[in-house]
């Protein structure tokens, strides 16, 4: 019943409720957030190229899982030589676990070795509203149509131990993997584990 | 019979206090031997279930043991929905027993001890998460005979069983669409107070955690709708999962759990008979019928003859304001009935009417409105909207106001059209419920909007004068009727002491009224004589109000109840059910008509056909889920039970005495 859709709807828009922010094949939310270094980053300026969007939060235990593993940087690493633009974002508020200054981002991805294309600072928490975002880590990757492709979890094992990486099916990887080589994601939706986002 | 005592092993985090007990002291071979992993935590600290839910990490156990043993699977109680900022997970806090069976063969070993060792990890979350692990341990002896548990491990581990859910074997169906809907036939397991039902999905995907539930009542079916997950069930493969059932017996809340395995089906959206687009048009139906209700027509149509003396432009502004006056009562009433459902009491519409007090003071505001159509008194002309030469600001006002009084008389006749529109309205999400609000609201502020538009219709009434008086006068009558039926719904609700004190208090508004009447000069005395006239008018209601008649009962029906139906039924009887309210016209005439005719009380007794009232006249939770079980969120409801047991036929809500004779006949 088309009526029903379209009032139910509105008043869903005017309640403001948030349920299936984000949809695979779907356009990816747009935003523009303040990187840790004080420049604006905004999604749609990436148009044309792969965009994969970390949630993070440097003090939760299943990002230092990752982190600690060398598991994110290497990944990191690889998709920017790929020619992947890999940006990382902080949505904790102020006062609440994993919220930093940029200039604490900064010295994180140095001490980590990390090496993201920057670190978004969303401490509103709406850019992580907009997606949905649950977890961290909770994954994303943006085709370069600005078509959402892949969101869920680093990988497979839902642990905290970093002994579990090697044998967990790295998801964002092979995700990557396949759509550089023009083919489709196999595993488009899996389950993002973690802490839950701090908003 | 040889071994060491039972030695429990525990450790201790900052958080938890894990301990690994076994249920029998020794173990026996080619037995089932259970094992308790007891949790204790922190104050606010949890645990997760199997599915943790929108984030968090299930417990995980690495049995150490000897060869030829088997664990099984966890046994996850029932979870608690804990809510996380805007994100839900399942889980446990203070304490939870997980049990786990473990499959002894009977070959090894036959002798000495063993030892059961039990590597885990788990995640304890506040705000905060810590991934926790550790080992367990504990050594048991072997005794060839079973030896019993000790009445305090005994005690505990039933305890632990006491809190699983049970297997639900019944036909269980969901559809996912833009949402998931699941629907559960043959209710006989479902408790009858239902405080609460919520759904989760066994693993994560399905449906999304924090996504608000709805569920209802419909036909005999439980149907609950669930947004969809990140990872929406196929159409092919079942959905499992644990249905959580809240039920409050006297004040105490008991959860039950039930598991599930939905089959993929088609699923009717809404009831069959009331879809949410018939239920906006018999709104928009009955909203306009109750422009004709007695109660309602006389301060309507004063107000459009008010209209006469306005310029086309300030009566389409009266037309908006009284339209938006009248919207806004709807919606709030609306909204409060919501937030009162919301709140766990079982109300339908009507729900305003079973209050004594709220009784009382619509009783003083017919009579106070029936006086100034009387010309007892005047409030500045404005309530009429008579002698309002320009569209003031507080000509406005008045209108306002009277759309706002419209809506407030109208309130206890709900016309038999709303009834069905209404009750779907409430079995829906509260948006839902809003929008079919509104559209009664539109249809009831449409004739008023349309003369204040099209002004035409002015030219075939005579010009203003004498005649409007005469007819205000007139249509006092109308208002004096509606207080006086208001005052025998009261007589239903409270004693002859109440009675008396709520007429007394109407004569004093009456006095008051009429002293304000006189002294229209506004000099300091008078107002504060009329001030203490309804003052203690309002003193002399509260007090009626209390007196509550608790002998109500019906004449010569019997009292319905669940049990009763259920008893007569199980004799092979069959049983009529008559659920009204004294306040409920549409039952009133119902009755008069058709349930008390000669030939009616004939047929009942020729079939020995039992009549049972459910008098809905004050609030009555049972009645009221009765009610949601077919549809309706009011009365009249009419159910004919079937000699020799059966489903009941359910009979129109306006019924004819040949209607009755017939459905009788087919029984």
């Amino acid at each position: 019943m088309n009526v029903r859709t379209i009032v139910s709807g509105l008043l869903l828009v005017a309640a403001g409720s948030a349920s299936a922010a984000v949809k695979i094949g779907q356009p990816a939310p747009d935003f523009t957030g303040t990187d840790s270094n004080g420049q604006q980053q905004t999604l749609s300026s990436y148009r044309g190229k792969f965009v994969v969007l970390e949630w993070t939060n440097h003090d939760c235990p299943y990002v230092r899982k990752h982190y600690g593993a060398g598991n994110m940087q290497a990944q990191q690493r690889d998709a920017a030589d790929a020619g992947v633009v890999w940006l990382s974002v902080i949505s904790s508020a102020p006062g609440q676990q994993g919220h930093v200054e940029p200039s604490k981002a900064n010295e994180l991805t140095r001490s980590r070795d990390a090496a993201p294309h920057a670190v978004v600072l969303d401490p509103s928490g709406d850019i992580g509203r907009s997606y949905d975002a649950r977890t961290t880590p909770h994954m994303y990757i943006v085709d370069p149509n600005g078509t959402l492709v892949y969101q869920g979890g680093i990988d497979s094992i839902t642990s905290a131990d970093q002994d579990d990486i090697p044998n967990a099916r790295q998801h964002v990887r092979i995700a990557l993997n396949e759509l550089l080589s023009g083919a489709p994601v196999s595993q488009a939706v899996t389950r993002p584990y973690g802490c839950s986002v701090k908003y | 019979m040889t071994g060491p005592v039972l030695a429990a092993d525990s450790l201790r985090t900052p958080h938890v206090t894990l301990q690994l007990e076994s249920e029998r002291p020794s173990i026996t071979p080619g037995e089932t031997l259970w094992l308790g992993l007891h949790f204790e935590l922190a104050p606010h600290w949890h645990v997760y279930w199997r599915n943790p839910g929108d984030s968090g990490e299930a417990p995980k156990v690495n049995w150490q043991l000897p060869d030829g043993w088997q664990a099984g699977e966890i046994h996850w109680p029932i979870p608690k929905r804990i809510p996380v900022g805007s994100l839900v997970n399942y889980g446990y806090e203070d304490h939870v027993t997980l049990l786990v069976p473990i499959r002894v063969p009977t070959t090894n070993p036959t002798a000495g001890e063993v030892r059961i060792g039990a590597d885990m990890t788990w995640l304890v979350c506040r705000e905060l998460c810590i991934p926790e692990r550790g080992s367990l341990d504990l050594t048991l002896g072997i005794s060839q005979t079973p030896v019993d548990a000790t009445p305090t491990v005994a005690t505990r581990f039933d305890k632990a069983r006491g809190q699983w859910p049970v297997t639900l074997d019944k036909v269980a169906n969901y559809q996912a669409t833009d949402s998931i809907t699941l629907k559960l036939s043959n209710l006989e397991w479902l408790p009858y107070q239902i405080d609460d039902v919520w759904f989760a999905a066994n693993v994560w995907g399905p449906i999304a955690p924090s996504g608000r539930q709805s569920w209802r009542i419909d036909n005999g079916d439980l149907l609950i709708t669930a947004p969809p997950g990140d990872l929406p069930p196929s159409d092919e493969e079942p959905l499992h999962g644990l249905l959580v059932v809240s039920e409050r017996i006297g004040g105490e809340r008991i959860t039950r759990g039930f598991e599930i395995a939905a089959k993929p089906a088609e699923i009717a959206a809404a009831t069959p008979d009331m879809t949410f687009l018939l239920a906006l048009v018999f709104a928009f139906a009955g909203g306009l019928l109750l422009n004709l209700m007695p109660c309602v027509l006389p301060v309507l149509a004063i107000k459009a003859l008010g209209l006469v003396t306005h310029t086309d432009d300030q009566r389409a502004r009266h037309g908006f304001t009284f339209l938006a006056g009248v919207l806004l009562t709807f919606a709030t009433l609306a909204g409060l009935l919501i937030a009162l459902r919301a709140g766990g009491d079982a109300l339908g519409w009507g729900f305003q009417l079973q209050q004594p007090l709220v009784v009382i003071g619509l009783m003083y505001l017919m009579l106070a409105v029936a006086l100034n159509l009387s010309g007892v008194y005047q409030i500045g002309g404005r309530l009429a909207g008579f002698g309002q030469s320009a569209a003031s600001q507080s000509g406005l006002r008045g209108t306002f106001a009277i759309g706002v009084l419209a809506v407030v008389v109208a309130s206890p006749c709900t016309a038999p059209f709303m009834g069905g529109a209404l009750g779907f309205a409430l079995t829906r999400p509260s948006h839902e419920s809003l929008v079919v609000f509104i559209a009664l609201g539109t249809g009831f502020a449409l004739p008023v909007l349309l003369l204040s538009i099209f002004p035409t219709w002015t030219r075939f009434l005579p010009a203003p004068g004498a005649w409007m008086e005469r007819l205000r006068n007139a249509l006092a009558f109308p208002m004096y009727g509606a207080a006086a039926w208001l005052l025998w719904v009261l007589s239903q609700q409270v004693d002859a002491t109440g009675l008396a004190l709520s007429l007394a208090g109407a004569l004093l508004l009456a006095f008051a009224l009429w002293w304000l009447g006189q002294n229209d000069n506004g000099a300091r005395i008078h107002r504060v004589a009329v001030t203490l006239g309804l003052l203690l008018s309002v003193a002399l209601a509260t007090q009626a109000g209390r007196q509550d008649n608790a002998a109500l009962t019906a004449l010569e029906a019997q009292q319905w109840s669940r049990e009763r139906v259920a008893d007569l039924q199980a004799e092979g009887r069959p049983v009529f059910v008559n659920f009204t309210a004294a306040w409920c016209i549409t039952c009133k005439v119902n009755e008069q008509v058709a349930l008390s005719t000669d030939a009616v009380r004939a047929a009942f007794h020729a079939r020995d056909i039992t009549y049972l009232k459910a008098d809905w006249t004050r609030q009555d939770p049972n009645i009221t889920r009765e009610l949601q079980r077919y549809g309706r969120s009011g009365v009249p409801l009419y159910l004919l039970y079937p000699a020799g047991g059966g489903e009941p036929q359910l009979l129109p809500q306006l019924l004819t005495e040949s209607l009755v004779l017939a459905a009788i006949d087919q029984t």
